[in-house]
Order: C-alpha cells, then structure tokens, then sequence
C-alpha cells in the first residue's frame, strides 16, 4: 500500500481535490460576497428609495389647501430643487427665495414664519424623492383686502386672482436646458439649504433624478412652447385650460391646432357650494354637467394622470365643496336702493343667474341658470368656446375607459357660454368667463365705456364699483404691481353680455348695489 | 406441539428450524479488531436462543477484511476464527435453536472502516462515492471480482466447518451485492454491469461457487431487497424495480438457493429499513465517530446536528415511508416473491404483533419472520407469544435509537421510556452481555 502521510484515503482524496474546492470556495466566496453588497445595497435602496406616501391632512381645508392629488409623480419637481429654483434664477424670482413673484400665496406657520411650500402646492414621496406639484387650490384660493394698509385674507375656494401660471410654467420649462441646472451646479446650493444629500444621494440625483427632471423639462417645454409663444399673456387669475391638455394628454402638435382655438385663456372659477351645481353645464363653456368629470378634467390640468391620479384625496375636496358657501359679502346698501335694484335685477337678470333671498343667501334658481346661451348671443369673445373642440370632446371621452367609476362620458361640445350662479360674485372680479370686465359697474357699460386696459392681479376690494380695484394702463408698459390687461389682444375681448347695458344711470347704480350684495 | 402456526416448526431441505421466528441478523462493535469472535458475541447471540427462535442469523459477517461495516464486527475471512465461531453455534445450538451466518461484504457501504481499511477506498461496484454519507470507493476489476467470489465460498466452507447450520447471502440493502444488483449504482460496462442478467451475475457466481464449495447439501439462503427506492438522494436513480427484484429471486432460486429473506431498500440504514423513527438528538451524538468516514459526513453531522437544518433531512428521509406499514413493511414484497418461487420465503421488517405474523403465514404471504428490534427489546419475545400475548407488555417503539447507537456505543435497546425512564437501568441492561467474562489468560505465564 501506498505509503503517505495521509491516516484515512478520505484525507488523501479531501488534499487531492483541495486546489478544486479552494477554487470552488473562492468561487463561492466571491458570489456571496457580491450578494452580500448587492443584498446590502439592495436593502439601503429599498429604504431610501421604497418609500411613497404622502402627507394627509385631518383638517378638510389644510387637505384642500395642501394636500396631494397626486399630480407628482408625473408632473412634479423634487422638493429641493423647487427650494433651489429661486436661488437659481434670482431674476425672474424678484430676487426672493419664494415662489410669490408668480402669485403664489404662502401662509405663516404656528411660530409665525412662512411655511416652506405655498397654498396649492404639495408633497410626496415617490420612490423615496420628495416631489412637489400642484393641487386644486393653486387655482382656487385668492385674496382681499378691504382696505389699503390691511394685509390680504385668504379664501379657500375663491378664484386665484393672483397667480401668474403662464409664467410660472415658462420659467420652469426654460430652466430645462439651462446649465444652471447642472447637478455641480445645484449640489452646492442644495447643501446651503441644509438638503443633506449624501453619496448615494448624489448618485441618483446625478444619474437619476435630474436627468428625468431635465427630461420631462425638455419634453414639456418641446410640446408647449410653440403655443404659449403664441397666446396672449394670460396674466394672473388666468389659464387656458384645454390647448395645453391637447398637447400634453393627447399627444398633439401645435401645428394641429386651428388659428381659432389657441387663444383659450379665461379667468379661474370659483368653486363655492358645488351640490346644488350638479346637473349644470359645468365649466364657462358648459361642455360638462358631471361634477366628478369636471373635478378629475380639472385635476389632470394640475398634472394628475389616469395612472397617479389620487382619487380618494380628490373626492374628500370634491365632498367638502359640496356645501361650502362663500363668505358673506361685508357690502352695505341703502335698502332703498336695494330695493330698486333687486326689482330691476329681478325683471333683467334673475332668468340666467338666478337671485339673492331674503335671508342674503344665494338661490339657485332661474329658467335658464346653468345653460348655454348661445355665442351669437352672449356675443362675449369666442376664443375660450373655440379652445374646447369636438374633436377634444371625443378624446377626453377616451379617459379612465378602463375603470367605469371613473370613464369620462358627459363631455360634449357646445355652442356658446354656461349661465353661472352668481354667488360669492364679490369675490370673482375681473367678470365675464376671460375676466376681461374689471368691475360689475363697467358691466354695465356699453363695449365703447368698458376699459380697453386695466391692471388685473390685485386684490383691493373696490367698494364702489364691485370687483378689484383695477387702474387703467398702457399695454407694453410696465405697471407697478399686477398685469396689464389688454382688451384688444387675441382672446382678451371685452364685448358681449350687454345686458342691463341699456339701463339709464339710475337703474344702473340701484342695480351695482344690488349685485353687490351677492 | 402448538398448534399455533407460529410454533409450527419449518422442514426444509436442509434446515429443520423449530417455529417460525428468525432473530435477524444484527450487531455490535462486540468482537476483536482482528475479526475473531468474543465472549461478549457468544453472549449477546445466546439471549436470543434462550428466549426461543428458532434459529438466528447472524450479525453482518465479512468474508473478508476489507468487507467490513465497523471494525469491531466478527469476520470469517481466515480458517483460524472457525474454532470461536463453532463455540458460538454451540452456545446456540443449546436452546435447539438453528444458527445462520450472514456471509457479507460491505463495499463502499463502510461506515467505520478502522485500521485495516481507512488508508484505502473500498471495493464496489462502481468508483461513485456512496450516496448517503460520501464513502469513497474504486470498481472492483475481474480479479477483485474474482478473489471476492472466492471468498464468500471460503467463508460458506469456514461456516459449515464451524457446526453453523447455514449461510445466508446479504444481498440487499446497498452492500456490495446490492451495489452490482442495482440499477441506481452500478454503472459498470462489463459482463456484471448493464442488464438485470449481468447485474445479477455477481451474486448467482457467488452462489454457483458457494455450492462448488459446499455442496447442495448445506442451507444457503439470499436476503434479497425486493424493490431499492434507491433515490433516498433525490437526484439518485431510483434503482431496481420490483418485478426486476422477482427476476432475481427466481434466478436464486434457479442456481440453487435454498430460501429468500425477504427485504426492501439499496442502502442501510434506509427510510423503509428498518422502518420506524429517526431520532436526531441521538444520531447528533453518536454520527461524530464517523465523521472522518466519508466526504460528505460533516454535511449530514451539521444536518443531524442543528435543529434548523434538521428540516432537510427530514424531508429527505420521510417522504418515503408515506403509504408504507411499520410493522411488515416488506410484506408484500415476500408475497411478491412467494407467488414467483417455490422455495420458502422469509421476511423481515418491524415484526412484532404475533396477531400480523400469524395472519401472513397462514395467508401464505410467507413461511417465517425475521425480528430484530423487537427481540433487542424482549429477548423472551417468543415465549410472550406462545403464552398467548401477542404484543409485549414492554414493546418495542421501533425509535431506532439501537441503530442510531451502533457507531459509538454497545448494541441495545436506547428507548428510555421502556425503562421507565431510569437511565442506570437501561445501561444494567446494556451491559449484561459483558457480566460473564470469558477466562482471561496471563500471556507470559507459561514462559515464566
């Protein structure tokens, strides 16, 4: 027998066949230890990047006012580098760290400073990135001041008569190919605001984040650029609500637009006390008598999709407005006049908008309220009715087909403007569906008296003549604060809705007292 | 006479056994490294003839050293051990009990190979490791074949030689007979490999040769697996078919066998034999002393030893005993054969209800029962029955603690309970086999 050092031939064949299972270890080893960081990798990007949610909001208005209806996830902005935007572009930001040279409105916190994020804008988390887009109360809260020196007061649900939302969107859509917006750029900036990014976040904000920001930038800008270059400014308290939705949600190009739809900007609407609504022709043009189409329509132009939309958080605001009224109007008239007024308002004007009872709450009644009078008799400019095509009509028909709670059926074209509720009127100046009518006194005042340009964008309640007080102006110069309004600019007309306009001085000033108490 | 067919006695041929119970064959690490028997053997086969079978196989006895389970195991490989072996068949032959050598070779089924074998691989049919535990082996060549062959004839002419009344060839659960019978192992591409016929040429040359040497006047029966379910290992082929185990028994019965024990399973211990329990707190004790056996033994140590990995060997090991009795496991296996072969047939596995062994005999399944855990249990066994209990007060739970001992500690009964639970007097019973010492001799004596 063989001899060795070997006591058993188990040990023999264990030493012949060390150097195959030392490379079988080694093989062994270095897979586990490649699982073990992948594993360890794996778990610190499945806590970091895992994590979606958002935050809720017990307190219906604080829901309304912040509260995410999950327009993030495709349209948002990372959270700091919304922060970083104005440290970025001082310029079109007026140099302040905020967001309030576009007209949005911030609040104060419990220890009296101002909150990070504006009314209408809210957060989540996707994939562990803290976004931030708009809700529905970027367009649906405004303010007024009573007088001069007071500070303005919010109201939840009132027309933004402040934002400026065409030029928001340009300033970020510029930003896109900016190379200010260079990660090397905005890390530095990013760590003076205390973001605390650390490797692995840098990684992904280099690899990940800013390259599908910029992406979407690019993308958005690409598709909206030529029709905002286009249009008339909208100017703040306005949106053109459905040209961008063509191109956005529905894949067309501008080229495909006629000359005739493109200038769809008109004033944002109240949103008061929605119940009694339901069954109305819904939006200026009333192409929808559905509340939920209206709302989620409404939530998709804030950047929602069919796949982010967030419809639990949708319907708690959709509920809440059910009942909301506006706030009393603070007006006092003589009762006289009033009285007066009221008998003219009830001879000319109940038919299509209905009345203020006795107990100075709004009732909605009216044969006509909440129907279509025709363009060819409203008269008032066509471009928001043009915006809205048939052709739109049958596509938005297309959303949520999958999911019956849900499936858009209602939209339709029509042939002119809805009769709208007139309450809270007070608080919904400038009038007329493109706020083209600074006051309910140069309502009624023939097209040749109305101003053919006023600043719009303020919000000093004007006492005598119902609305925002609203200078006059000179088109292409600069104003002191707000925007100046041309009447004359595609889509901007002030014509039509004559009516009352042939009342004589008197019945006129009985009539402005009368709807000045809505 | 009884006239309980139990106590029936069997006239064969050339054995005349007095009932119907077998003590089947089993061991203990009792005997000399050099393979010469004890006095510790002669007393552990002497409680089962005083208890009253009717003959007893042996424990597993090679034919030739490097055939070895265990070292510590009798041997019948050199005509000098016949003297010892014949003082065995006499202390047996005492209770007119019939004694049968097991005439064995393990193959690579070696589980503790000791001095004399540790520095080699085994003999087998083939040069595969061994499934279970990784003991290493080498294929025989003719010649191995041949000197084997040899041997076993050797080892029926030493067992005759010695008074024993009979020899029995193990050629069942995986031992080297098993190796060249099954199709799940042996892979051979010579005249002992490939068909059923070559397969089983291996064992019908050792009969053939045991019969040269012999005689047809000398009992030589075959322990036989009816079926392997050799794929314990779930990637092992699965190995012999029963139809394929009938062929051979017939073929056995052909070249001059002169009975079939019937068995089941191609490696031992086996989930079906014996059947029964598998207790993992003992195996974690006593698998140590076979660590350094195989190549893959530190793997089922770790498996036995840590209760989360327990579960692996668990599945592995008792899925198969789904849809199979423990007492009787290998019944129908004997009535298989018993319908193909007109020489008697005997069977093993978890015998120990009288009430079953009566039915099957009288059914015609089969002729005898061999028993092993159950007379570990109650050596008296037999005469409980004859006095009319059909199970023992004190019955064995077929636990397979005695098994599981077998590499580390003195072959007996390990279930606590049967004891009340007082430890101090399962060892008492342990150790009575070692209370009468043999005459211990002064060796310079004579010199002096």
């Amino acid at each position: 027998m063989q001899a060795d050092n070997f006591v058993t031939a188990v040990q023999r064949h264990s030493a012949r066949s060390r150097w195959r299972r030392t490379a079988i270890l080694i093989v062994v080893a270095i897979i586990f230890l490649i699982g073990f960081v992948a594993l360890i990798l794996g778990g610190v990007a499945l806590a970091r990047f895992s994590d979606s949610s958002t935050p809720h909001y017990e307190n219906i208005v604080e829901h309304f006012k912040y509260g995410s209806i999950g327009s993030e996830p495709e349209s948002g902005l990372p959270y700091w580098l919304w922060q970083a935007l104005p440290k970025l572009y001082p310029e079109e930001f007026k140099g302040r760290d905020d967001y309030k040279a576009f007209g949005f409105l911030y609040e104060e916190d419990e220890d009296g400073s101002q909150r990070d994020l504006p009314i209408g804008v809210s957060q989540r988390r996707v994939s562990g990135v803290d976004l931030v887009w708009l809700n529905c109360a970027v367009c649906h809260t405004g303010t007024v001041r009573m007088t001069e020196d007071e500070a303005p007061t919010i109201i939840p649900a009132m027309p933004s008569n402040n934002l400026d939302l065409m030029r928001f969107i340009e300033v970020v859509l510029d930003a896109g190919p900016d190379p200010r917006l260079a990660p090397d750029n905005l890390f530095p900036i990013l760590d003076d605001m205390g973001a605390e990014l650390d490797w692995i976040d840098r990684l992904v904000w280099r690899l990940i984040v800013m390259p599908q920001v910029r992406e979407g930038m690019l993308d958005q800008r690409a598709k909206l650029g030529e029709l905002l270059e286009a249009q008339s400014d909208w100017g703040p308290g306005r949106v053109d609500t459905f040209n961008p939705y063509k191109l956005l949600e529905f894949g067309k190009d501008f080229d495909d637009l006629d000359d005739d739809e493109i200038h769809g900007a008109a004033d944002f609407p109240s949103i008061y006390y929605q119940g009694p609504r339901d069954g109305m022709q819904l939006h200026w043009d009333g192409n929808n008598p559905s509340l939920q189409e209206r709302n989620l329509s409404a939530a998709i132009g804030a950047g929602v999709t069919e796949e982010t939309v967030d419809h639990e958080s949708i319907e708690r605001v959709a509920d809440w407005l059910l009942d909301l009224k506006p706030p009393a109007n603070p007006n006092s008239e003589d009762p006289e006049v009033l009285t007066a007024g009221r008998d003219i308002y009830m001879d000319r004007c109940v038919a299509c908008h209905g009345y203020r009872g006795d107990d100075g709450g709004y009732v909605f009644a009216g044969e006509t309220l909440g129907k279509v009078t025709p363009i060819g008799e409203i008269a008032t400019d066509p471009g928001r009715l043009n915006s809205y095509t048939e052709e739109l009509s049958v596509l938005q028909r297309r959303l949520f087909e999958d999911d019956p709670d849900y499936a858009f059926e209602n939209f339709r074209k029509t042939g002119g403007y809805a009769n709208m509720p007139l309450d809270g009127l007070w608080l919904r100046a400038p009038y007329l569906h493109n706020g083209a009518v600074p006051t309910l006194h140069d309502l009624l005042m023939p097209e040749a008296d109305r101003p053919g340009a006023f600043v719009r964008g303020l919000d000093l309640f004007d006492v005598e003549q119902g609305g925002f007080v609203a200078p006059g102006c000179t088109p292409g110069e600069s104003v002191e604060a707000g925007f100046c309004y041309d009447t004359d600019a595609p889509g901007n007309s002030n014509a039509g809705h004559l009516y009352g306009t042939d009342l004589s001085a008197e019945q006129k000033s009985a009539l402005l007292a009368y709807l000045k108490t809505f | 006479m009884s006239e309980d067919v139990i106590f029936q006695p069997l006239d064969w041929p050339n054995l005349k056994v007095k009932n119907r119970i077998f003590r089947s064959s089993i061991s203990g690490r009792f005997d000399n490294e050099d393979g010469g028997v004890t006095q510790t053997r002669i007393n552990w086969e002497n409680k089962f003839a005083r208890g009253g079978v009717g003959a007893i196989i042996s424990s597993y006895v090679p034919v030739l050293m490097e055939g070895r389970i265990i070292a510590g195991y009798a041997t019948i490989h050199d005509d000098r051990l016949i003297e010892d072996w014949g003082k065995l068949a006499e202390a047996v032959h005492l209770h007119d009990c019939r004694y049968i050598m097991q005439l064995s070779h393990s193959g690579r089924q070696m589980d503790i190979p000791g001095v004399y074998n540790q520095q080699r691989p085994a003999l087998s049919s083939t040069s595969n490791k061994e499934s279970l535990h990784g003991f290493l082996c080498k294929a025989m060549t003719a010649r191995d074949i041949d000197t084997t062959i040899r041997a076993f004839a050797q080892g029926a002419r030493r067992a005759r030689e010695a008074g024993i009344d009979g020899v029995e060839l193990h050629a069942s659960h995986g031992y080297l007979i098993t190796q060249f019978l099954s199709s799940g192992i042996n892979d051979r591409k010579d005249a002992y490999g490939g068909s059923l016929q070559n397969r089983a040429r291996f064992l019908l040359d050792i009969i053939g040769a045991i019969r040269a040497e012999v005689g047809d006047g000398y009992h030589l029966q075959v322990k036989l697996s009816g079926i392997d379910h050799n794929n314990v290992i779930p990637w092992e082929g699965k190995g012999n078919t029963l139809d394929e185990g009938i062929e051979v028994a017939k073929w056995c019965e052909a070249a001059g066998a002169d009975a079939i024990h019937a068995s089941i399973g191609s490696l031992f211990p086996h989930p079906l034999m014996p059947p029964g329990g598998f207790d993992f707190e003992t195996i974690a004790s006593t698998y140590d002393a076979m660590i350094s056996s195989g190549v893959d033994t530190l793997r089922n140590y770790l498996l036995f030893r840590y209760p989360l990995l327990r579960p692996i060997f668990k599945w592995i090991w008792f899925r198969m005993k789904k849809h199979y009795p423990v007492e009787g496991v290998a019944a129908e296996v004997a009535h298989a054969f018993k319908r193909n072969v007109k020489i008697p047939v005997i069977c093993t596995g978890g015998f120990q209800d009288a009430a079953l062994v009566r039915r099957l005999i009288n059914d015609g399944w089969l002729d005898g029962v061999t028993i092993t855990r159950a007379l570990v249990a109650n050596n008296d066994l037999p005469q409980q029955w004859r006095a009319g209990r059909d199970n023992p007060d004190r019955p064995c739970t077929f636990c397979n603690k005695c098994l599981l001992n077998a590499p580390k500690n003195p072959m007996g009964c390990y279930e606590l309970e049967r004891f009340g639970g007082d430890w101090d007097r399962m060892v008492q019973e342990l150790m009575s086999i070692y209370e009468t010492k043999p005459d211990l001799q002064i060796p310079d004596r004579a010199a002096a």
